[in-house]
């Protein structure tokens, strides 16, 4: 039987975003790949040399679409550092609030998504279900659902009101009650164990050869986080665990994830006991606040995504716009590399798992 | 600077010469290089623990005439991260590859000779990855003005008026 080209994507149910992959297939196994990425280049980084420093916020949320709030902690922290500014106490709380609230966001919604190339279909409905209330905190506490556009450097934008903190508390208490609910629905569930244990595997060398951060990397025994290595914010006054898994399939890396929630739970909970009153954001220099200059200098500063090591390198010369960034999507290895290196071998089925449990994400590689 | 940073650029010191060290902050160190000297120096620091590539990328510094090349090397064992950069003529951009120290680093070059206009020696895929069919000025020079770019490729149309008038008309908002 000889070798037959097949598109998969952007338009395909079981494609992971706007994204491509060309494959050569033989009856049902890979023997190439090509990603093609581009569907969803919008050039922010030239967009945000022509923008002031605080007029990029309204664009760099933009540039991963499931998990927005990194981008702006990236940034805030790349400006404090480059300006040497302080920020109070309260608001790097209220910022590793918002983080971990994300991150269960992401979360919850990677098992909503991980049912769609199983058939699996009521996972969908229950992680959509309560990652949505995590977006009525977000509403309540920012104004908006997806893009808030709440930490901004110097601080957060507005203080985070009693109201809100009881909501969180709420919302914890009761996803605690959910998870093991989720562990029955998923988990335990034949069709995921059938289809996922075993399947995509990655080992340690592959994937520290690639470059590979984050759960990908976490599934195959190393406790690598940056959290952990390189602390930013107060990550490293909060008590947390890194959980790991030695086999590196599809299951454990999913697993992961689960098994993240209750740890970003915890960190919520010390958050929310140890913030102390006070204010809530610092100007960046004196003057006018919305056209503030920022040293010359060049930083680059990372943080741990959902999906691995997401970093911003921002050079400034010193003027009321950013004279250059660059933006490290944390699933570029993966995606690009990772699939012309991994996917030969694989049977067609698999493909829509290894793209979904790797994380890729096609806005922040196209950006 | 950690212990094991100040130990990989000690033993960076005995095989690069002169090299300029600028301490961002505790664990973050940029050393400016010559372009002849980045190979061993990188090769030297991936067998030193900075083994983790976490982004290749340029600058276009177009005052001074040079590009600027940056690869950014973390290391896990402490957190460290050492920015190395250096800087290349923006005449005729050329360069080596490291796509054999990083597999992953093909992709970063094929980036920058799409957004740059920097061409490495050694990777012959340079196919275009994010644009199609792009008919000007590499887009991440800073030459290239996109505002430009766009009302040349894509010029206002004009309307008629009588366009509109008739639209007016059979949507019903004026009786024709």
């Amino acid at each position: 039987m000889g070798e037959v080209k097949l598109f998969f994507g952007p338009n395909h149910p079981g494609m992971h975003g706007n994204f491509s992959v060309h494959m050569y297939v033989e009856g049902d196994t890979v023997v190439k790949a090509r990603p093609l990425p581009g569907f969803l280049h919008r050039g922010f980084e030239k967009l945000m040399e022509r923008r002031l420093w605080y007029q990029n916020l309204a664009l760099i949320p933009r540039i991963c679409v499931p998990e927005p709030d990194i981008n702006e902690v990236v940034y805030a922290l790349a400006v404090e550092k480059l300006a040497n500014v302080e920020v109070p106490e309260r608001a790097q709380w209220i910022r590793m609030i918002v983080l971990e609230l994300a991150r269960i966001a992401v979360h919850l919604m990677s098992m909503a998504g991980i049912g769609g190339p199983l058939g699996l279909y009521t996972g969908p409905y229950w992680g959509i279900a309560d990652r949505d209330r995590i977006l009525d905190i977000f509403e309540n506490l920012s104004g908006a659902r997806i893009y808030h556009m709440y930490i901004v450097p110097g601080g957060v934008r507005k203080d985070m009101t009693p109201k809100v903190q009881e909501m969180i508390v709420k919302f914890l208490d009761y996803l605690e009650g959910r998870l093991p609910e989720f562990e029955n629905l998923i988990f335990k569930n034949r069709i995921v164990q059938t289809r996922l244990r075993g399947i995509a595997l990655l080992d340690r060398e592959t994937a520290l050869e690639m470059g590979v951060t984050g759960i990908g990397l976490r599934a195959t025994g190393v406790p690598y986080d940056i959290r952990k290595v390189d602390p930013y914010l107060y990550y490293d006054k909060v008590d947390f665990e890194v959980p790991t898994a030695t086999e590196g399939d599809a299951f454990s890396r999913v697993y992961l994830k689960f098994r993240e929630i209750p740890q970003s739970i915890k960190i919520i909970r010390q958050c929310l006991e140890r913030m102390p009153e006070g204010k809530v954001n610092v100007p960046i220099s004196e003057g006018n606040a919305l056209r503030f200059r920022v040293p010359k200098g060049s930083v680059y500063v990372h943080v741990e995504a959902s999906r691995g090591e997401y970093g911003y390198y921002v050079v400034s010369d010193g003027g009321e716009k950013p004279y250059r960034i660059v933006v490290r999507g944390a699933s570029y290895p993966q995606t690009l590399y990772g699939i012309e290196k991994y996917l030969p071998g694989t049977r067609i089925e698999d493909v829509p798992i290894w793209l979904d449990t790797m994380g890729v994400c096609a806005p922040e590689v196209d950006r | 600077m950690t212990n094991f940073m100040s130990n990989a650029l000690e033993k960076l010191n005995n095989v690069v010469k002169k090299f300029e060290v600028t301490e961002i902050d505790e664990r973050e160190v940029k050393i400016d290089l010559k372009p002849e000297s980045v190979l061993p120096a990188l090769s030297l620091l991936k067998s030193e623990g900075y083994y983790h590539l976490s982004l290749l990328s340029a600058v276009d510094w177009i005052d001074e005439g040079k590009f600027e090349l940056v690869y950014i090397l973390y290391s896990w064992n402490d957190g460290g991260k050492i920015i190395v950069s250096t800087k290349i003529s923006r005449k005729n951009p050329e360069f080596v590859t490291v796509k054999h120290l990083w597999p992953v680093a093909r992709y970063y070059e094929r980036e920058l000779f799409e957004f740059f206009g920097i061409k490495f020696e050694g990777n012959d895929d340079m196919k275009p990855l994010f644009l199609e069919n792009w008919d000007d000025l590499p887009p991440l020079r800073k030459d290239f003005d996109p505002l430009e770019y766009s009302k040349k490729k894509f010029p206002d149309r004009e309307y008629q008026k009588d366009v509109i008038h008739e639209a007016k008309i059979i949507r019903g908002d004026i009786n024709g």
